[in-house]
């Protein structure tokens, strides 16, 4: 072979390219509509075997493998190989390693963020009669499900509700709020008698921020997407709910720096904030924030989300399970997803891990109906809206949480910041094609 | 008679094509790994920069759009990319020169001075190099935040310390002294090889002519280093041009974007699926860090 000169390597460089651009569009965009119909074949009952390579983000399936036990001891032959990814990085692993073909059999997904992966060249459909899609909340079973095919199984559900410090708002003789006009005046009523913060906020910005100011968009009357899949985000309720936002900061009621994720709890529990936001798992973990057992029965209490205009909204969030296309092991994998769904095993999972149910029977078990402090999520629960079911949410929802930090920061006004959510998700699109 | 000049020739041809074969066989293994994880990707990428390629379409990725430049456009037009450019170029500005400073005063030093601690010496100031650049950043977080150990310090002396990190104006300074805390080492080991490449002879005549350390410094070290002064500056530009690690780590680009480089710009359009973009945004940065390296060899070579 000669030697390649520099020009040479260039032409050669430049062939392939062109090469390899002509090769992709040659080939035409498919018809996905096409594909997606059909659903799997029953599931029957005999015993899983083989192996089941499993993806979770950490958090709630942290316990999976104690959560999973007794159907392993059930099905002695399947090995299931669980793999634990951090959050921040989990879906853009899991796109990765599709992508390339080597994602694993099972995976979890978020049913607020998995409409991009609706798709039969992505998951396989649901196997019929598998499980009852009634038996779960309504919006988290309809999260998965696209084009009439239903792609995802339901984990767990959460949603957001006020998380405060009844010692201290107790001290400070307030009640909880009502309405957004309340919030400020009750975060600084808490400051009043010792909390250094009236509110612990998230301030990661991110997608969770994002969906923190879509609940406040439909608490203040707006709505994020129209019935003919327009995105309608530049609204006066947008703008509202970034005003209300950032009222937390700068009435100096919140922090922007200060707690981050993991601090969250600590800080909550020795009164350096004396509010979260947040969701239902908290409940059973603050005894073990505060090392001591009954330290959440008598410091903490709970309250839906104080009312926009337009009431107190939260969104349906959790987690769900899908079986990949290129999964090897289908049966075995299915199987296991019918487990972990079962009201029982919802049930452990919420003892392990204080998970609350997506199966609406569990919750009648004594371990959550007994539980006080969870009174308000299920009130909340109940008057609940689905984020998006579009391809491109996550992204605009992630936008929206980077605007909110220049909102709450005072670099940008809320309507300059609405303004640019909008222009954004529209040059995104929702995906449709 | 005639059978001479075919023996002639057959012979030195054997050998030759004997040794070709040979350097074909130690070039084989590099030749593979750089195909299969450089070239290939590298005309994907190029690929897949000009088409719509996203994360919906991650079974089928040979069935895209071509749009053409649309991608570049798009970047060009987007304020954050835009921004990621100022920010990247700033690490490059700030950190290349900060680092080849840091590193040449201590390979100085050590190559004088302290002769007998030079092992240790050189060991501790390489030791930033191959730590855990995860478990570091985690350690930096905690000393920046805003009860960190740098503002307990502060404290002391009665100073009331910034919120490093959610500060735009300063998380960039931090991410970029991290930076130079974990470069400075390799600096410092190549200019003490390079140091060290230095006869003394040299030095001895110069101070016989009376010579002072500084003008030894100026027209002995300095001319007698071009060659490493180029490598180390090539080496740390690109490696500054495609800073990931740093900001990643400490502030994930933020806050509000202030220290998102072009290599995390990428990142994170890969993450939010848009892999044609995200593709464009790497061939953006490749073009850049060929650029940058060819000026500089060119400007620095023809001192050498």
């Amino acid at each position: 072979m000669p030697n390649l000169s520099r020009r040479g390597a260039l032409k050669l460089t430049a062939g392939l390219a062109v090469l390899g651009t002509l090769g992709l569009t040659g080939c035409g965009r498919e018809d996905d509509t096409a594909v997606a119909k059909a659903s799997a074949d029953p599931i029957d009952d005999s015993p899983a075997t083989g192996t089941v390579n499993v993806w979770a983000a950490q958090g709630d399936a942290d316990v999976l493998e104690q959560v999973i036990k007794p159907f392993k001891t059930a099905n002695p032959d399947v090995t299931v190989k669980l793999t634990l990814i951090p959050n921040a990085d989990y879906y853009t692993k899991l796109q990765s390693a599709i992508a390339a073909g080597k994602g694993p059999d099972v995976a979890q997904f978020f049913p607020e963020s998995q409409a991009q992966f609706l798709d039969a060249s992505i998951l396989q459909p649901v196997p019929d009669g598998l499980v009852a899609p009634d038996s779960f909340f309504k919006s988290l079973w309809a999260a998965g499900v696209a084009d009439d095919v239903a792609y995802t199984v339901p984990w767990y559900a959460y949603t957001y509700a006020l998380v405060y410090r009844s010692d201290l708002a107790k001290k400070a003789g307030v009640e909880a709020p009502a309405t957004w006009d309340e919030v400020v005046p009750f975060f600084k009523a808490l400051q009043g008698v010792g909390a250094r913060r009236g509110l612990g906020a998230d301030n990661g910005w991110d997608i969770f921020n994002g969906q923190d100011v879509a609940m406040y968009a439909w608490q203040a009357g707006g709505s994020l997407l129209t019935a003919d899949g327009k995105w309608t985000l530049d609204t006066p309720a947008m703008v509202d709910a970034l005003k209300y936002n950032a009222s937390f900061f700068t009435s100096g009621a919140a922090d922007t720096a200060t707690p981050t994720f993991l601090d969250a709890q600590p800080y909550f529990v020795s009164g350096k904030t004396a509010t979260m936001i947040t969701g239902p798992w908290v409940v059973g973990q603050l005894d073990t924030a505060a090392k001591k057992d009954g330290w959440t029965a008598s410091h903490v209490a709970t309250a839906p989300l104080p009312a926009g205009s337009s009431g107190s909204v939260s969104f349906s969030a959790g987690g769900s399970w899908g079986v990949l296309a290129g999964g090897g092991n289908a049966d075995a994998s299915w199987k296991l997803v019918r487990y972990v769904s079962q009201p029982s095993t919802q049930v452990a999972q919420y003892k392990a891990y204080s998970s609350l149910p997506a199966v609406i029977s569990a919750w009648d078990d004594p371990a959550i109906k007994d539980q006080p402090l969870l009174a308000a999520f299920l009130t909340q629960l109940k008057n609940t809206r689905t984020f998006p079911q579009v391809s491109t949410w996550q992204q605009v929802a992630t936008r929206m949480g980077k605007e909110m930090e220049a909102v709450a920061k005072g670099t940008a006004t809320a309507e300059k910041a609405a303004a640019n959510i909008q222009s954004y998700a529209e040059s995104l699109g929702t995906g449709a094609k | 008679m005639t059978s001479t000049p075919v023996v002639g020739t057959r012979r030195p041809t054997r050998r030759r094509a004997h040794r070709t074969a040979v350097a074909w066989l130690f070039l084989t293994p590099f030749a593979l790994v750089f195909l299969l994880y450089t070239a290939v990707p590298t005309v994907a990428a190029l690929g897949f920069s000009l088409t719509d390629l996203r994360g919906t379409d991650l079974r089928h990725p040979l069935a895209v759009d071509f749009t053409g430049l649309d991608n570049f456009v798009r970047l060009l037009q987007d304020e954050s990319f835009l921004r990621d450019i100022l920010n990247t170029a700033l690490f490059v500005a700030v950190g290349v020169p900060l680092t080849m400073v840091i590193g040449f005063a201590l390979a100085v030093v050590l190559n004088s001075g302290i002769r007998r601690l030079r092992g240790t010496f050189r060991m501790l100031f390489f030791a930033p190099v191959v730590t855990n650049v995860v478990a570091v950043a985690l350690i930096w977080q905690y000393a920046f935040n805003a009860n960190g150990t740098v503002n307990k310090v502060l404290g002391v002396v009665g100073l009331a310390g910034p919120n490093w990190l959610d500060d735009p104006n300063l998380a960039m300074p931090v991410v970029i002294l991290l930076g130079v805390w974990r470069n400075f080492g390799i600096a410092m080991v190549l200019f003490l090889a390079g140091l060290q490449a230095i006869p003394d002879d040299v030095y001895e005549a110069a101070s016989l002519d009376g010579a002072g350390r500084w003008r030894q410094l100026r027209h002995i070290t300095l001319p007698l280093l071009l060659p490493t002064t180029l490598m180390v500056s090539v080496l740390l530009t690109v490696f500054y041009l495609q800073v990931f690690d740093e900001p990643y780590l400490l502030t994930n680009g933020g806050p509000l974007g202030s220290t998102e480089s072009v290599a995390l710009y990428t990142y994170h359009q890969f993450g939010a699926g848009e892999f044609g973009m995200s593709s464009a945004a790497s061939f953006v940065m490749l073009v850049l860090v060929a650029l940058v390296s060819l000026v500089q060899f060119r400007l620095l070579r023809s001192r050498v």
